[in-house]
């Protein structure tokens, strides 16, 4: 089934597209904070920019796990595929958990102070990583996403409670984070995702991360 | 929530003493520094020290082997993003 929705090359040219847009917006977003983070070695700086790396690595292992599968089915392949699909499942899990805990600690490091929080984040990482290894599917993943991303609309809704105002950062926040669960689906079977909301949900996702940089660039000139 | 504000004024108090040696032509003394700056001796001599292992002031020595604080570029740097490095955190609530 996935087969022949991958070998499409009207998929495959969205995917790589998507891939190059969102993947050159996170690394802009990462470089263009070096000097700010640079100055003041401010810790929120830290793991906002951190996560639009580990963000662009997990689209980049993201692309991969389906160009692995392309390979392997349109020239019959099938040396070490399975090597490659562990490698960028572990990866790109890996990455894409790094990104959320960071974004999530970015905006919430002032009221919850861990004392080794990369330790931390890297150990639940690598846990989820080994368990998207394990299963060969996409499920526990986007499960295990969707648990951190009601962590962080949790732990984001009781501090803006008190400030009784929700703030726009926020929605965009948690918009980018949906998106990439969303994005997850397409390692799966995909039965429920036909071509065009799978690309209008990619664009409203490019929007999004372009709000974002265009946010970034205005005070990193 | 201490910590907050500490973190905060951080910023705050770099930009001030950096600001001050600008205002002085670039070239102060570390007690009229530590007065302007209106910081305690120990606050002072922390602050100091960290602008100096980060590389945001140097010190130099005249021929009467007086001690002076000059900013560095980077110095330079930080006091000119200032307001953008600010500006950023509020932005992203950081």
């Amino acid at each position: 089934m996935l087969v022949h929705h991958l070998i499409d090359p009207t998929r495959l040219a969205v995917e790589i597209g998507y891939m190059i847009i969102v993947v050159s917006l996170c690394f802009m977003i990462f470089f263009k904070t070096g000097e700010i983070y640079d100055l003041t070695k401010h810790k929120g700086i830290k793991y906002f920019r951190i996560t639009f790396l580990f963000f662009g690595l997990a689209y980049i292992f993201r692309f991969l796990s389906i160009l692995f599968i392309l390979i392997n089915i349109t020239f019959d392949i099938y040396l070490s595929i399975n090597v490659f699909k562990i490698f960028s499942a572990f990866f790109g899990g890996y990455f894409s958990t790094m990104a959320i805990l960071s974004l999530t600690y970015s905006t919430i490091w002032k009221k919850l102070q861990i004392k080794h929080p990369l330790l931390l984040f890297n150990a639940i990482a690598v846990l989820i990583s080994c368990i998207a290894v394990i299963s060969m599917s996409p499920s526990p993943l986007i499960l295990l996403h969707a648990v951190l991303l009601s962590f962080t609309i949790i732990m984001a809704t009781h501090s803006y409670s008190k400030s009784r105002k929700i703030s726009p950062l926020f929605i965009l926040y948690i918009l980018f984070l949906l998106f990439w669960i969303v994005n997850l689906f397409i390692l799966g079977p995909r039965r429920f995702l036909p071509i065009e909301i799978q690309i209008a949900f990619q664009i409203v996702s490019i929007a999004v991360i372009g709000i974002i940089y265009h946010k970034v660039t205005k005070w990193t000139k | 929530m201490d910590k907050v504000r500490r973190r905060r004024d951080r910023l705050e108090v770099v930009y001030d003493i950096l600001k001050i040696i600008r205002q002085h032509h670039n070239s102060i003394k570390p007690t009229p520094l530590m007065r302007y700056s209106n910081l305690s001796s120990q606050s002072f001599s922390e602050y100091s020290n960290e602008l100096l292992e980060k590389g945001f002031i140097k010190e130099s020595t005249d021929e009467k082997g007086k001690k002076f604080l000059t900013l560095t570029d980077k110095g330079f740097r930080y006091l000119e993003k200032y307001k953008l490095i600010l500006g950023f955190i509020e932005e992203f609530e950081l």
